[in-house]
Order: C-alpha cells, then structure tokens, then sequence
C-alpha cells in the first residue's frame, strides 16, 4: 500500500475495485466503513453485489476482466472534464503527453459495450473519483490474476497520476496483501529477482554483494516463476522444497500442478499438517505454527512486526528457519548457524538497505514502516510524498485485451472465484477451527436467479460445472450476489476442488494466473 | 382505495422531510400493524440499518407489531383515569384485544379510549362516546386572556373566521417590521416556555437567529405527554391558525424556511386539523413561498409520534423525527445550534407559540401587564381530578391556587377536602397541607421543591391512597423511561416496586433509605429531565404523606 | 508575518482546575479525557475510548462550579477556567448508589475473565465501592438467549447492563449494525432485528462486541471452553496469522494450552478491531491432525513417521543427488507467505548460497 491503513478512515473519494474487502480484508474495510460514515462516497466495480458494493454510492458490476476498458474511459472523462492535475502531472510524472493523447479514443460509450455496465456510470464514476480531494484506490486480486494484471494495475496508477492523488494523506494506490506475510516474503528476497530488500538480482553489485556474503558465486540473472518451474517439473526442475503452501489446492489448473509434483525426483514439504501437497513429498518436515514461533512479519502497509511464540511446539515440530538450516548445512553450506530468529532477522537487516534502521529489539512495540533507512529515520508511513523513489512517476499506455479466453456456444458462462469471510485459503487452519462449520460448511457456486431458471437449477440442487480443463461436481446457491452470466465459488473446500476448471492463461509480465476469469459450462445434475 | 404497495408509500414518503415516522404510520394505518416484511421494506427504502430500526420500532408504545393492532382499543390507565376506573373499563374490554395506554391527555374528560383513529371517551364500554375537544368555559375570574382571549369566537378554527377574529394581524405587523423587531417584541414581553422548561423564547430565538447553519428549523412540541395536561390539544383544535401564525412568526424572526408540528400520537383528530389548517393556509399563500407577498419562505409538517412520552423531550423529539432511535441528546450542544439534522432549530410549545400572535399584535407590555405583581403573562392550567369543574383555565401567572380550586373550578366533590394536588402534570411532584395555599407562579411554587412546568394540576380529595398515587405516578415513569441512562432506568423500576410493595419485606428505615437515595442519585446524575423530576413524586410522597407510607409497609390498605 | 506554529505557541494554553490543580487541555477534549490524563481513575462503565462518548452510566459524573447538578465527564467539554472535582463525598455516594442499583439488576458480577477482554470491568468497579450490598433488590433486567447456538458468542444478557457498548461498536467501529436495542427502560434488550439468531442477522461474528462488554454478558464461547482448565491466564502479544492487515493480537493460554484470543486495543493495525477469522479461529494450532514428526516415504510408496536425523539427511541427500545428476538449475525453492520472514529469509538464502541460482519465489502467484 502507498499509504497507511490509517489512511483509510480519510478520502474524501474511495474507489474499491476488485476487492471484496468486507470478506478478505474485514478490519481494514472497518475504516473504508468510517470513512463513509465521514461522508465519503464511495464506487466499487465488481462483478459481484458484494457487501461493500452495497455501500457504495455507486456499484459497478463490469463483466469479468473488463478493467482495463472501465479504467481508460474514466481517464477519458477525468481529462474531457478538466479534472486532471496538471501541475502535478507537470511536476511529478513522465509520459503524460502521450498518455492523454491515448485516452482520447476510449469514450464511455465504448467502454460500456465491454464492460456491460451503462456509459452514464461510467461516466459518473470518472467524475466522482476526479473530483474527490483526495480519492484512494484500493484493489486485490480482482485486478492482479488475470492475464493483464499488469494494465490494470498500470492502469489504476495512471489514474492516480493524472489528479495528484499519490504522495498525499488519504489518497494513494492501495493493494491489500492477501496473505500475512506475502509481504514479508518479498521484502526478504524470496522471489526470482530480487535480493532481500528488493536488491535486483541482474544488478552487479548487488551479485557481488550476496555472492560474498553467501560465500558462493550467484548467477547474474534472474531466476523463473513457480509457474515456469512447475510447467518444467520432470523436463528440468527435478527437486522442490516448497513451505507451507497447499500448491495443488491453491494453484490454477490443478490436474497438470499435481501432475507436476509426481513428476520431481525429489520433493521435500515443511508444513503444520498433511496437506494434499504434502500427501505427495518424499519427505514432510513438521513445523511449527502460530503461536508456537518467534519471528517477524510484514503487513501489507509495510509495518513490520513480531510474532512471539505463546506455547510450547506440538509434537517435535520446529521452526521452519531451522529445518531450512539443518538441510543446508548437512548440504555444506556455509553460513547456516543460526541459534534463533533473532539473529536471522538481524542479518535480514543488515544486508536490506530498507531495513537498515530496524532490528529485533527495534520492531518491539511494530512502530515501524519500512523504509527506514537508518536508525534516526522514524519509518515511511506514506510512500512517495514529494517525490518519487525513482524520479518521476511514470505513464503507461495500456490496451484493453480479451481474457485469455471468452465465453462460447460451449462454455457460455464466466466463473470468477475469491474468498469468503469464515474460510482462509484452503480451510487448512480454518477448516480445523471449531465452530467455523455452523457458519460455512461447505462450497456452493452462487448463480443469479435468471440463470438458475434457464439453466434449470435448484437452489440447494447439484450442478456439474466444466471448464476446458475438467469438471467438477458443486451445490447451486442461487443468488442475485452474482451477475447475470457469471457464476461465483471460492477455492477453499477440497471436496470442491475449482482449480481443476481455472488456468486459463497467465500474465507476461508476473506470470500471475487469470483465476478471476474462466468460460465455464453449468449444468443440473 | 385499493391497498397500497410497500413500493408506492416508500416512494411517497422517502423524499419528504423526516420521512421515517410518516411513513412508519402509512404501513401501520394500512395493515393496521407494522409487519417484519414492513420493517424490511422501509428499512431498505430510508437505508436504516434493520436492526436499529426494528429497535426503533420497538420503542414506540402505540405501534403495533402483531395482529389485531391498531384497531384494538387502547385504554387509559394514567393516574386520573385510574381514579374513574380506568383499569376497570380496560379489564371490560380485554375480550376485545385492549391494551392499557399511559395517559392520553383528556384528563378533564371521561376515560379515553383510542380504536384506530378514534378517540372515545366513556365510563364504561357501552357508553363509549366520539366527540370533540370540550371548549374552554369563559374565564371564570373575568380576567384578560392571552390564548384563549379569542378562542371561543365562531369559526375561530377556519381560515376565514381566524382572519375575521383578529388572526394574522400579528404576522402582518411583523413583515413590516424586521426580525429583530419580533424578538424583541417577544423578548419584552418575557413570555417563556409554556411546556415546562420555562426558558425565555425571545432569547431562544435569538440564538437561533445569530447561529451558523442552515436552513433552521421551527419545531411545534405537541407532544403534550405530560399526565394531566390537556392544554395543547384544546389549542390546536380549536385555535390551529394561531399555532401556524405563531410559528410562521418565529420562521420570519429565526430565517427559518422549515417547521414541524410534532404531534402526540394520542391526538388522532388532532392531526386532521392541523392538515386542514395547513393545507388552508398554503392555498391562501400563508405558507410556503413568499408569504403574504413579503418574500418570506416557511413550509409546515405535521408529524406524528407513536406513543412515548420521552418525546416531549427536545432532544428525544428530535432524534423521533430524524428516524433515530429517540434517545435524549447529550447537552450541549443545544438545539439551537445542533438541532434538527444538527442545524439552529427553535423547539417550541403550542402554547408559546399560541401567545406570540397576540403578543405581536397587542405589544409586549400588553402580554407582560397581563399576570399579577411581579408576574408577567398567562399561563393556561390543566386542572383535573376530584374537583367539581375540571377543565382548561387560563390564569394570570401569580392566581391563588386556592381561587383557582374554589372560585373557578367550584371547590372540592360534595362532602370531601382537597388532600394533594400535583404540580407540572406530574413532574412537580405533590402537593399537600399547608402548601396548598401556594400562589400559581416559579417563585412561590419552587419555593416549595415544586414548579409549575407545563401547568397540569391533578386533584387527590380525601379519599384517595396517597401511596397509590404515588406508584401510579411512578410506575408512568417507568413505562416511560427511555432506557439510556442507568439512575432513571432502574431507580424509576425500583421506586415502583417499593410503592407496590412487590419487594422484599423491607423495615421502614430500609425502604426510607433505599428511597432517599435512589431519588438523590436519580436528581443529580440522570441525563434529561425524566429522571430528575421522578424523584419529586416519592419526595412529596414522603415529605407529606409518612403516615400513609407507614401503612403501605404495614401491609393496610 | 506569524506562522501558524508560532500562533500557537504565543496562544495562551487553556487551563482547567482539576481537584485543586491547574491543568492545561487540548480544544475538544472532554473534562473525561483531561482527567485521565492526569490519573484520576474517574469510573465508568458505558465509555469505550474508541467510541463515541454516549453519557449513560452516569457514573463518570463530576462537579463542575457553577453547575448545579454534576455533569457526565465524558459528555461535557473542558473549558477554559473550569473548576471541576472528580472525588467528592457527594460524588462518590452517588456512584456506589449507581454501583448498588446496576449489581441489582445482575444475575451476577463475578465474570470469568475468559468472557473477554473488558468482562471484569462492572466486578471491579463493585469492589472498589464496596457495592455488594444486595440494596435495592427487585427484578432482573434483560433475558438471556438460549436459543442462539452459535459456537462463538455467549449472549448471556442476564447480566446485561444496558450500557450499550456492543450496539455501538458494532455501528461505529465494525460498520455492521447488526445489534440493537428492543424496547425501552428497564425493559431495554439487546437483539437482532427481529430478535433473530446472530448468524441470520448482519453480524459478521468479529467479535467486538465480546470484548467491549463490560460484564461479561457477551461471552467468548470458545474461551469459555476452558473456563475450568489448571492455570493461570498468560497473554503473549502477537499478529494475527490471517491476511495482509496485521491485526495485534493477544494470544491466550493457560499452561500449555492456547485458549483463546483478544484484540489488541493498541495495535497500530487494529486499533482493537479484529474478524472472524483473527478472533475465533485459533484453536488449528493444537488441533490433533497436526504434524508431529518428520515423515519419509519409504518404499512400500507410503510416508512413515521418522527421526529427524534421518529426515534431515534424507532430504539433503535428495537434493544433492538432483543437483549432481541434473545440474544446479534443477532444484526450485518456494517460500511460503504465511510463515514468518526467517523461513523465507533462510529459504532464499538456502537456494542462492547453496545453487547459486535465483531458483527461488514463494506463493503470491495465485
């Protein structure tokens, strides 16, 4: 996020598209609810009629993977009505003149053809989000998985730069993480091209850097994705050491991902319970879990924090820091001696200039939001303020392009899938919280009334829905929570495993896979 | 008319202002009870949260959330009907779904009985009559009259017999004054609150005038809910142009464009003629825009409440019409600055408001010369209970209460002495001995841990239970109590209990104890004047009666 | 010219006379905050400082000169040249009176701590006053549930006191007005619309209301659970394992044992808010299906429980057949998202100082 969370009991304007924020990211929407109990207005796209939707002052529901579209023809009216910032853009920003040129052509008229959704909201929500002091964005995977995530997060930034809404108290472009510390993840380097605090792995100096602090010699380049390393398991990728991740339930395209995994020579999984990937390895390592496990981890306002350990471990489970260790140093890898979190944290520090001014006694009371620099330097709650990191923020002319694939005679349905508030992830740790069942017991797919009756489903029936990559059984809940034409299921419930059905392309850029959109086919059982 | 869809009363009523209560009685009048699937659609409709609303609905005594609702006679049970047997005339009418309703403000008539939009009065459930409010009888005492100095002149409830009769005299010397001229008009002339608070009106506007904010707001306080006050209803049926002539006055004085008439419900034929005056008054351009061809804008709601006494209380009144809970306000702010939607609002009572048109027409001097010594004005007194003339009285502010009893109201029943009377309806608590030789003014009456509020005054004789009536009076309080504050809302249900003698045994020095101090905490910590002015009932009672307490504790009857 | 930071240091300071002491307050603070800044311990039981000041208990009242009656210190202002006592005699009668009528209508004061965080509030309060008079005795306010059978919130409202505190941070703060007061007066209910369960009403179970409950009528059923387990209760400041928010935590346990959850009201993420998920689904941790130890797959092609050594020098053997066999690009590392930053610090650093490869990435792909 470029701004606190803080910051969200302040816009003035808050624009919320793919996020169902009430449900993934309940205490963060708690302040969105502040701000509109404030006075803010409010416009959420979404495909759905989801319950922050129902707050919003205007609900857009565009088709599936039509954000690119809505978000041209918005900049299109912000210039057309003079609501740009032109001092900012002037300022701040390179590519603007190209950048408005661009947007000449999308009219909302245009836009609504492919989004679905009448030119006149479209309008107004051009209107309301130019005219708000400040507005915010706000967004999640609704934007990301898709295979032009990359435009529509390029997208909502050029919306930002065009009315100065980034750098300021209550304003800025804000994704919330999905996970607890995906964040985290990243800041520590575990990705393909970065070093630990985001230090680029095809930047010779930072090579030299970590080749001698790892005392190896590290290959200037960047690494492949998962995604790759999955599509080369068997044809390249012959060992994985994965750590606490349900890949086969989480990821797209499940048959070719459990398929992947059967096909490695060697895999080792470190988790807190048998999962369906664990079912696969050679060898599960038990770790331990909440709770039980000093450490430290990074929110999506990027503050850092520390976990601390309140029981004793279950079991013989272990810290996955040492098991990761102990594997290394029966490997012969030097620099692995570890005797506690603490000290992992501190190298962690040391080597990140964003975390330079941190450490483990520092982050006691989770005051701080990275960068911090040094140890004077009080924290960045707000990113660009004045300026950007990089000198000038940066324009991006964006195309709209299909999904990866569109709606047919045989598969004439969307399904887009998400999370629900009672479940997380693959129901790992919520499916084995009591009481969570009297709420969510199990998966249903949500199908709008108008569909159900065409389609002759039953609330409550059976349906059998196929993708061009399987098929799988599911209870119809009819509701008008979904759109005419699409359908909607989450992903956490096993017995209802919806990523056999999804895969259907990923972006180039991040190789993030298009789970939000899939041509599906439904049909009464 | 074919039954109205859930669809055409939202669109009626959602862009009016304080749409939830209107709309609240259209679904009530057109089933005759307030469905869930009503609750939802109205909820949807105004976009209040269900739960509050249905918790909002909940708090209204006259809404009916199940069948056969409406049409079910209400009873009054408030403490003069009890003294006619009004429990009585409720258990005879049970077999026809009655319910008992705390006193419905016709104290000077027979026991009132509400069935739909009805008000009957009668004894016993055969003789049920439907008629109108009585006419105040000529002032007994010869006296100059303010509100009721035209009152009874023929067709003094028409536009036209209002006109005829003086009425609008008093606008159309204002509107060519300025604004400033009308407060100070009313400023001099010290007229203050007639519904109990007593607050100077000329200063109140003033502060309203000089608020930020807008637009302003009038607000008619009809809610007449004190027990044994009657005084309003006689106004507003048979003198409604003074009342709108009165508020257009304090629109012209405050730049108020918007007023409301916040009606108890108890008064359903009241609520006609406030609609027929209103209704006369826009078409004869009195209301709305450029009134009188002045360029003055003042549009008038009626609005009408649904049974809680609460509502008498500004803050509570106010929240009523937001389609809030109706929970009293913390003050300050005060109404005057945060008032209706948080803007300046003037809440004033009918008769107040009833008094400026004659105070602007016959000057200040003229109202101020009207009350004896040092007193200024009138005040009308709701006078009931065991007294030979119940009724209306408008009394020069310093009148005898003794002249008042026996000259103008004749006196005692055959055979019987005045034991107690109580003051501002109930809230002054009782009366008795030596005190009742008092004079009708603040001075005098809070000398005696009493005021003269909103001028009911109930009669008890020597017959009556003292303690009875006492646990009457609280157990009202009780019904009433909103609910947020701690000291009312479990010392009013305490008192009750110890005046019931539901309790545990308790010794005298026990129950004395107990009472003192929850009626000390009550007076000091309670947030609105429910709960200050309850104490005063168990006060009184104890301060005049202790021998009648005694024999409560001692189990006689 | 004058700066606004210079204007304000040449403004006169606003003071107030607190018990006797001249003490200097913001514009906007209420004589309540004033007050506690200054360590009077002014009681209450309907404030909750992240809610809106409501003035129901009564029992924060203090005298102010000039005021006839006390007046609600959370509800009323500071103001300049006030002299206000916050303990007098007086004072001090009226709230034990208050404390006396509250206990009254009570099944019972004395709460399990494990009913949430503020459930010892009321307790407290009566002891410190010395209120266990039984004066006052009478009816019982509010009835409880026993119909609602949802596994996370007891809504135990014989001990309600009407202090409104759940509606009011379901509304302000959770934004989800899912509760509400039936009736008026003593008669006054908590409830659902239409005096539903919580799971047919608005209520996203968060949980809030739990903890605002000053009595203990709200209840956190799964803490509850162990009402009768040995120990004492330990709170260990943690984050909540869920999504990207952060949310501060307090972790209970009792021995071993982690038996419950509650927000922590300090928490720069939260500020005392929490969900569903953060508050109630904790108990994963110990639950049986947890992994114990090590496990290898043998060659009946089953997995078999293990000693960490052999664990530990089976996979390392695995991987260093792989990378002999097939070359240093033939190893992949993911990390994972949800544990904290030394498995994933240890994991990249495992893969780059061991391969020399960034053969690493971890879950955020999907």
């Amino acid at each position: 996020m470029s701004n606190p969370l803080a910051d969200m009991e302040k816009p003035d304007v808050i624009f919320a598209i793919g996020t169902n924020m009430t449900e993934c990211h309940p205490v963060a929407a708690t302040r969105l609810k502040r701000a509109l109990t404030n006075g803010a207005k409010m416009i959420v796209a979404d495909p759905r009629k989801t319950r922050l939707a129902k707050m919003a002052h205007l609900h857009l529901p565009i088709r599936v993977g039509s954000d690119v579209a809505l978000l041209l023809a918005m900049a299109h009216v912000i210039q057309r009505e003079g609501l740009i910032d032109a001092s900012f853009i002037e300022a701040r920003t390179a590519g603007g003149d190209e950048f408005l040129e661009h947007i000449k052509r999308f009219t909302p008229e245009w836009a609504s053809e492919i989004c679905e959704v009448p030119a006149a909201d479209i309008e107004k929500a051009g209107l309301i989000y130019g005219q708000g002091n400040p507005s915010a964005i706000y967004y999640t995977l609704g934007i990301t998985e898709h295979i032009c995530g990359v435009d529509n997060v390029q997208s909502l930034c050029n919306l930002a730069l065009m009315t100065g809404n980034l750098g300021i108290e209550g304003g800025g472009i804000n994704p919330m993480r999905g996970q607890n510390n995906i964040q985290g993840a990243g800041d520590c380097g575990a990705v393909p091209n970065n070093f630990p605090g985001f230090q680029a792995c095809d930047d010779p100096a930072s090579v030299e850097k970590f080749s001698r602090l790892y005392q190896t010699e590290i290959e200037p380049k960047r690494g492949i994705t998962k995604v790759t390393a999955l599509d080369l398991c068997g044809k390249g990728i012959h060992g994985m050491i994965i750590d606490g991740e349900n890949t086969v339930v989480t990821d797209p395209d499940k048959n070719h991902c459990e398929h992947a995994l059967k096909s490695l020579d060697h895999l080792v999984v470190i988790d807190i319970f048998l999962t369906e990937t664990a079912q696969l390895a050679d060898v599960v390592f038990p770790a331990t879990a909440w709770g039980e496990t000093d450490g430290v981890q990074t929110n999506t306002e990027r503050r850092v924090q520390r976990l601390r350990a309140a029981v004793p471990p279950v079991g013989e489970a272990k810290p996955d820091w040492w098991i990761v260790s102990e594997i290394a140093k029966r490997m012969g890898t030097p620099g692995f001696d570890y005797e506690s979190a603490k000290e992992i944290f501190n190298e962690l520090c040391e080597l990140s200039p964003i975390y330079a001014g941190l450490d483990w006694d520092r982050i006691e009371d989770s005051e701080y939001q990275w960068p911090v620099p040094d140890k004077n330097h009080p924290g960045t709650p707000r990113l660009h303020e004045g300026e950007f990191k990089n000198g000038r923020g940066k324009f991006t002319v964006v195309g709209y392009r299909d999904p990866a694939e569109v709606i047919s005679k045989d598969f004439p349905l969307w399904l887009t899938t998400g999370r629900r508030l009672e479940a997380y992830h693959t129901r790992t740790q919520t499916g084995r919280s009591a009481g969570i069942e009297y709420l969510l017991s199990h998966e249903s797919l949500e199908v709008h009334p108008d569909d159900a009756k065409s389609l002759g489903l039953t609330h409550g029936g059976m349906a059998k829905m196929a993708s061009a990559r399987g098929e799988i059984e599911i209870e119809v809940k009819v509701t008008d929570m979904s759109p005419k034409g699409t359908v909607f299921t989450s992903f956490s419930f096993a017995n209802v495993p919806v990523n056999i059905l999804t895969g259907s392309g990923y972006d180039p850029v991040t190789q993030t896979a298009e789970l939000k959109v899939c041509p599906v086919r439904v049909t009464a059982v | 008319m074919p039954r109205q869809s859930n669809d055409e009363l939202i669109t009626r009523w959602k862009d009016e202002p304080a749409p939830l209560l209107p709309l609240l009685h259209a679904f009530h009048n057109r089933d005759g009870w307030i469905s869930e699937e009503s609750i939802r659609a109205v909820s949807k409709g105004l976009k209040i949260p269900l739960a509050e609303l249905f918790g909002t609905v909940t708090f209204y005594h006259h809404f009916s959330r199940e069948k056969p609702g409406k049409s079910a006679p209400r009873v009054c049970t408030g403490n003069v009907c009890c003294l006619h047997g009004g429990n009585e005339l409720l258990e005879s009418l049970k077999s026809e779904g009655a319910t008992a309703m705390p006193c419905a403000g016709r104290c000077d008539d027979m026991i009132p009985v509400i069935i739909d939009d009805k008000a009957f009065v009668g004894l016993t459930k055969e003789t049920l009559v439907h008629r109108a409010t009585p006419m105040p009888v000529p002032n007994p005492g010869g006296v100059t009259e303010c509100v009721f100095s035209k009152i009874r002149e023929e067709g003094r409830a028409t536009l036209e017999g209002y006109r005829s009769s003086g009425g609008y005299r008093g606008l159309e010397k204002a509107l060519a004054a300025t604004p400033q001229d009308v407060i100070d008009a009313v400023s001099e002339s010290k007229l203050a609150g007639r519904g109990g608070a007593g607050f100077p009106t000329g200063v109140k506007w003033k502060a309203v005038a000089d608020a930020p904010g807008d637009p302003k707001c009038i607000v008619c306080n009809a809610d007449e809910g004190e027990p044994g006050c009657f005084k309003d209803r006689t106004l507003m049926d048979h003198d409604p142009f003074a009342v709108i002539e009165g508020m257009t006055l304090a629109a012209f004085a405050t730049g108020a464009p918007l007023g409301f008439i916040y009606l108890r419900y108890e008064y359903p034929e009241t609520e006609a003629i406030l609609e027929n005056a209103i209704k006369d008054a826009r078409a004869n351009g009195l209301l709305g825009e450029n009134i009188l061809g002045s360029g003055l804008t003042f549009d008038l709601y009626v609005r009408r409440g649904a049974g809680a006494y609460i509502c008498g209380e500004e803050g509570s009144l106010l929240n009523s019409l937001e389609g809030k809970h109706p929970f009293p306000r913390n003050k300050p702010p005060f109404p005057v600055t945060h008032g209706f939607n948080d803007k300046p609002t003037a809440v004033n009572n009918v008769e107040t408001l009833a008094s400026v048109p004659h105070i602007i027409a016959n000057g200040a001097a003229w109202y101020r010369d009207l009350g004896l010594g040092e007193n200024a004005g009138t005040k009308v007194i709701s006078l009931s209970g065991d007294v030979q003339r119940p009724g209306n009285y408008e009394i020069p502010i310093g009148l005898p209460l003794q002249t008042l009893l026996n000259d103008w109201a004749g006196g005692p029943l055959p055979g019987r002495s005045f034991q107690a009377v109580t003051m501002a309806g109930l809230s002054g608590g009782f009366l008795g001995g030596e005190n009742l030789n008092i004079t009708l003014d603040d001075p005098c009456i809070k000398s005696k841990g009493s005021f003269l509020g909103a001028g009911g005054i109930m009669v008890f004789d020597d017959s009556r239970n003292m303690v009875d009536a006492a646990h009457d009076a609280m157990e009202f309080y009780a019904h009433e109590s909103c609910g947020k504050c701690f000291p009312c809302r479990i010392g009013t249900q305490r008192m009750t209990e110890r005046l019931n003698g539901s309790t545990p045994k308790l010794t005298k020095e026990e129950w004395l104890a107990e009472m003192n101090d929850i009626g000390s905490t009550m007076k000091s910590t309670s947030a609105c004047g429910l709960g200050m002015a309850a104490p005063h009932v168990t006060e009184s009672l104890m301060r005049y009666f202790p021998e009648q307490i005694e024999a409560h504790l001692n189990g006689e009857a | 010219m004058i700066s606004d930071l210079d204007a304000q240091k040449t403004a006169k300071a606003l003071i107030l006379t607190l018990d006797g002491e001249e003490v200097a307050f913001e514009p906007g603070e209420t004589i309540y905050e004033v007050a506690e800044r200054h360590r009077r311990e002014i009681p209450t039981l309907c404030y909750d400082e992240r809610l809106e000041a409501f003035g129901a208990c009564r029992l924060c009242i203090v005298e102010v000169e000039g005021i006839r009656n006390p007046v609600a210190s959370c509800t009323t202002k500071a103001a300049e040249g006030m002299i206000v006592k916050t303990k007098t005699d007086t004072i001090e009668k009226h709230r034990k009176t208050l404390l006396e009528l509250v206990a009254s209508e009570n099944r019972s004061v004395d709460v399990n701590q494990l009913s949430g965080y503020a459930s010892q509030e009321l307790k407290i309060l009566v002891d410190r006053y010395d209120a266990r008079t039984g004066r006052f005795a009478g009816k019982k306010s509010g009835t409880s549930n026993t119909k609602d059978k949802n596994p996370f919130i007891l809504r135990d409202y014989d001990n309600c006191i009407s202090c409104y505190r759940c509606v009011r941070v379901c509304a302000e703060r959770e934004g989800d007005y899912a509760i509400n007061v039936m009736n008026r007066g003593f008669n006054t209910q908590i409830i659902t619309e239409f005096n539903n369960d919580l799971r047919d009403s608005e209520c996203t179970f968060c949980g809030q209301c739990v903890q605002t409950c000053p009595t203990g009528a709200l209840g956190d059923r799964k803490a509850l659970r162990d009402s009768d387990t040995e120990g004492e209760i330990r709170k260990t400041r943690t984050i909540c394992p869920y999504c990207g928010v952060g949310c501060s935590v307090d972790m209970l346990s009792k021995g071993d044992k982690i038996v419950g959850v509650q927000p922590a009201m300090d928490g720069p993420a939260n500020e005392g808010a929490l969900c569903i998920k953060g508050q109630f689904a904790f108990d994963f941790i110990q639950n049986a299906d947890r992994l114990k130890k090590p496990m290898i797959r043998r060659e009946d092609g089953e997995l078999h429980e293990c000693e960490w050594e052999e664990a530990l020098d089976f996979a390392a053997a695995g991987f260093a057949k792989v990378r002999d066999k097939f070359g240093r690009h033939s190893v992949y590392g993911i990390a994972s998202g949800r544990a904290p930053h030394e498995a994933a610090y240890t994991m990249q650093k495992y893969i780059r100082a061991t391969y020399g490869t960034n053969y690493i990435d971890n879950c955020s792909r999907a």
